[in-house]
């Protein structure tokens, strides 16, 4: 076992932002390591999507090419990537943390008794040996995961977790593998994308409201203005999610969505731990709310005491003003 | 048919310390059932009533967990398992899917299991994915709707709720299917119901019974830390609300936040 294998997800024919963040680690863990960065690609026409993995370093890009694997399915997708860690025999394979990542990764895991890791927003080689850093208990605790020797190492990493892939001509190649003989149990009756989804994971703004706002109405009023105001997203505490003012979709913490976005705005959230959760790591938070005492003031790095009511439309007013929008 | 639902035991909220060991201390913190594994059973009561049959909550736990497990059966759940063993206490998500794994064999007329989407304090989401894979069974997972369950031609159809799209999947049957929160309105068992089943014990299966022994775990914790705290963050001030406002607006823009 040498090396890193980076399972490739695509958007559009592209090669997902994620996907090269782990082509920039990987290119380091893998010379750590003392063996080659290659990648994969699963698909059912993978042939234009490889030539540009080769471009962000890969040594060998390895595909998986067939009609039946053109939509996921945790058989067939798990088949490929099978044959591919035996071509390859990495010492670690990275792959993003969404929702599909962890059916494959787990399943993959689970199927070479390797080692796993979800979640994960840091890697390191030390003495030959892959370490990786996730959170969990809701950002409360931090902990370092370290590996049996002998077995792979599954690391599902988190968006944004490092920089991406500069690009590089290094002259890779690209060898294509047959799917494996598979009985699939699933199958997939259609995709539709979400109405009016919120990918609030991927959002860069971020504006939550919750029980402060009184009701659903006086919300929609409030929070959705100041989010297009700032180019953002709206959230939710899970008090006004239940209250069934919001869909679920936009509930950010324990049992919502965890988020980190470059700005996250509270307007009327409390902070409770189980909010918190899922918003602590943001890289700037303000919170706005007429409790001084209130625990969202201890992680927020601008506070404004004052009451959403009046606060909320002259913030919307003067970013509308001042950002030209 | 024969429905297993999983159930993992978690503190309330996350304030918990980490012992010298590295492991968790979660005293004196409430413990309830993980919140998504109330929408499981849930889910798993609708479809037994619909199909009649037995509805069995599992855990893998310790004594601790007999509480919650009760909950389940004053919902509605017909039968309970414990899997409790020292050995069980230190493996990883994939050996701890073995262990139930081998439970749900031996069951021997399970013919579907839910789980919850992930666990609110480990949260890996992983043991779903690694039952299904153990028991050689399809799986779905963040499953928002199932929209069918069809025990006579061994499927379920279901909807899976993935960030951006919605998938409609359907699988064979056997199969483990990892539910989410907005799936249905989880019943709140009566005072009734929660002292009918006081007494009752569920049954014990420890390493030997399931003949499980040796599991290790592929990954070990090697440190535990509270993460970084925040640096203090700063009030800001004015004689009124546009003041604050004006001022809150000028610190965004002059730290290029905005
Ligand atoms: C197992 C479990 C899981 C949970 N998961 C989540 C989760 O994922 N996400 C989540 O958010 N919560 C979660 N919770 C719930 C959490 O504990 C809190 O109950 C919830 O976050 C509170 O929502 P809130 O802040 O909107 O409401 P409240 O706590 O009621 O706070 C309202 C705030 O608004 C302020 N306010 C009121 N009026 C005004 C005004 N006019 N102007 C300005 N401010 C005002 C108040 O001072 C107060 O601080 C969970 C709880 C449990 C037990
Ligand atoms: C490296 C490592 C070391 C660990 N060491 C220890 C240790 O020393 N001691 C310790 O107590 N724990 C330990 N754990 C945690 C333990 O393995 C997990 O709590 C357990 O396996 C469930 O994982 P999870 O919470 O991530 O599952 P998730 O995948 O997040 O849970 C999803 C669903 O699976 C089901 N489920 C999960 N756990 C159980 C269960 N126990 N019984 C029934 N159903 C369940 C529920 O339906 C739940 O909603 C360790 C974990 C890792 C990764």
């Amino acid at each position: 076992m040498a090396g890193v294998l980076v399972y490739i997800e695509q958007v559009g024919g592209d090669v997902a932002a994620v996907s090269r963040e782990l082509m920039g680690k990987g290119q380091e863990l893998a010379a750590s390591l003392g063996g080659p960065l290659n990648a994969l690609v699963v698909g059912g026409d993978v042939a234009g999507l490889a030539s540009q993995v080769v471009a962000l370093g890969a040594a060998t890009v390895y595909t998986v090419s067939d009609a039946s694997l053109a939509t996921y399915t945790t058989d067939g997708h798990v088949a490929a990537a099978k044959a591919t860690v035996e071509a390859a025999q990495p010492a670690l394979m990275l792959a993003s943390a969404s929702f599909q990542m962890r059916d494959f990764g787990a399943a993959l895991a689970a199927d070479l008794d390797a080692g796993l890791a979800v979640d994960v927003t840091d890697l390191k080689v030390e003495g030959g040996a892959v370490s990786a850093v996730r959170p969990s208990h809701g950002g409360n605790v931090i902990n370092t995961y370290t590996f049996a020797a002998g077995r792979p190492v599954v690391a599902l990493v988190r968006k944004q977790s490092f920089a991406e892939a500069a690009g590089s001509a290094s002259g890779g190649t690209v060898t294509s593998l047959p799917l494996p003989a598979t009985t699939m149990r699933t199958q997939v009756n259609n995709v539709a994308p979400k109405t009016g989804a919120v990918n609030l994971t991927d959002a860069a703004i971020i504006v939550s409201g919750g029980r402060g706002l009184s009701d659903k109405d006086n919300y929609y009023k409030l929070i959705p203005p100041l989010a297009e105001a700032l180019g953002g997203a709206y959230g939710a505490s899970r008090a006004i999610v239940d209250a069934g003012w919001v869909p679920y979709e936009h509930q950010v913490g324990q049992t919502g969505k965890t988020v980190s976005p470059k700005l996250y705005v509270a307007a009327g959230v409390s902070g409770a731990i189980q909010h918190l959760a899922g918003m602590r790591t943001s890289r700037n938070i303000v919170a706005i709310n007429k409790d001084p005492e209130a625990p969202i003031f201890r992680v927020a790095n601008f506070g404004l005491v004052g009451d959403v009511n009046e606060v909320l439309p002259l913030l919307t007013a003067e970013l509308r003003q001042r950002l030209g929008r | 048919m024969h429905i297993v639902v999983c159930m993992k035991q978690v503190p309330r909220d996350n304030s918990v310390k980490i012992n010298s060991d590295l492991s968790i201390n979660a005293d004196g913190i409430e413990k309830i059932i993980n919140l998504f594994d109330e929408y499981a059973i849930e889910e798993g009561l609708a479809w037994n009533e619909k199909h009649s049959g037995k509805l069995t909550v599992l855990s893998m736990g310790s004594d601790e967990w007999v509480e919650q497990m009760r909950r389940a059966l004053a919902m509605g759940a017909t039968d309970s398992l414990l899997l409790k063993d020292a050995s069980f206490a230190q493996l990883d998500t994939l050996a701890a899917a073995k262990v139930v794994a081998a439970a749900i064999k031996k069951l021997g007329d399970v013919d579907l299991v839910f789980c919850g989407r992930n666990s609110t304090d480990d949260e890996s989401g992983a043991f779903a994915p690694a039952l299904a894979r153990a028991l050689g069974w399809a799986q779905l997972t963040y499953v928002g709707k199932v929209l069918d369950v069809d025990p006579a031609g061994k499927k379920v159809t279901a909807e899976r709720h993935l960030e951006t799209v919605v998938e409609t999947v359907t699988a064979s049957l056997p199969a483990v299917v990892s539910v989410i929160k907005d799936i249905n309105n989880p019943r709140y068992p009566s005072l009734l119901k929660i002292k009918k089943v006081a007494k009752i014990q569920p049954p014990v299966w420890t390493a030997a019974d399931l003949g499980v022994s040796g599991l290790s775990a592929a990954a070990t914790i090697s440190s535990r830390v509270p993460p970084p705290p925040r640096p203090s963050g700063e009030i800001i001030d004015g004689p009124d609300a546009a003041a604050k406002v004006r001022k809150l607006v000028d610190k965004l823009l002059e730290n290029q936040i905005i």
